[in-house]
């Protein structure tokens, strides 16, 4: 029990960290890095629920399967917003993106 | 009880936070990038003490290739990447303090008053895990499998159109 509790906390943690990455901030690729790590604060706690309370089913297994590839697909289009970003205005910096909604 | 395999778990869980912590705190991009690396590395090696050795595997690879582009994408796109000189890029910093510990002092509270069931001692070998997560997603999780590749064939096309720049396409 202790294990699987010690786990939790540790993804608990790591789920804030990114949190307040993702709110503070301004740069594109910065946000995204706390994003990343919210991910896998999740995918930590699925895999120690799957290793300490159901070890004979593999839906959590698959459920961590999914969030590598909701983070691959993270990475992906938001480097390509980042780029097309960039290539009109020369910064990723998201406090400049106020401007989108004039 | 105490025993070897929390130890590891905890001094892993320590690292994998300091890193995390490290990614907001250094100034200096590249760092940030490598210290996410890090983090990931050391989630991976967690899944191993997990016994969960073919996830490990995976994310130890995806997280250095997927992070080792993003510390190019730092460089190409921040006009500090070095922090040389020390800017600021953050903002709401009060805020997001508030909340992240508002997030993180939930979830910590309600694993801690949460009833667990029984833990399990014993998981499957490497083998047999990979051959059940293989008939898993062969049969039972199939349709969610062929979610996550249409959703990989979406991002793709999706990510190469928005990168496109817009003068070539009026043309």
């Amino acid at each position: 029990m202790i294990e699987l509790i010690s786990v939790l906390i540790v993804g608990a943690i790591l789920f804030g960290i990114g949190l307040y990455g993702a709110l503070s901030q301004t740069n594109l690729v910065m946000i995204m890095m706390g994003v990343e790590l919210m991910l896998g604060a999740g995918m930590l706690n699925l895999v120690a629920l799957w290793r300490y309370l159901h070890p004979e089913s593999y839906s959590l297994q698959v459920f961590v399967l999914v969030g590598m590839t909701v983070m691959a697909l993270e990475a992906a289009v938001g480097f390509a917003i980042g780029t097309q970003r960039f290539r009109t205005k020369g910064s990723v910096e998201m406090e400049e993106t106020s401007e989108m909604k004039e | 009880m105490i025993t070897i395999r929390l130890i590891i778990l905890i001094v892993l869980g320590l690292g994998a936070i300091w890193f995390g912590w490290r990614v907001f705190m250094t100034s200096s991009m590249v760092r940030s990038a490598f210290s996410l690396l890090a983090n990931m590395a050391i989630l991976g090696m967690m899944f191993l003490v997990m016994r969960a050795e073919f996830l490990a595997v995976l994310q130890i690879m995806m997280m250095a290739t997927e992070m080792s582009i993003m510390a190019i994408f730092m460089m190409m796109y921040m006009m500090d990447p070095g922090g040389m000189g020390d800017m600021d890029m953050s903002h709401q910093k009060k805020t997001s303090i508030a909340l992240a510990l508002l997030a993180g002092v939930a979830v910590i509270l309600i694993v801690g008053f949460s009833q667990w069931d029984a833990i399990a001692e014993n998981v499957p070998t490497t083998a047999q895990q990979n051959y059940d997560l293989g008939m898993e997603l062969m049969k039972r999780s199939m349709m969610i499998f062929e979610t996550a590749g249409t959703s990989i064939l979406v991002a793709m096309i999706a990510a190469a159109a928005s990168a496109l720049p817009f003068k070539n396409r009026k043309k």
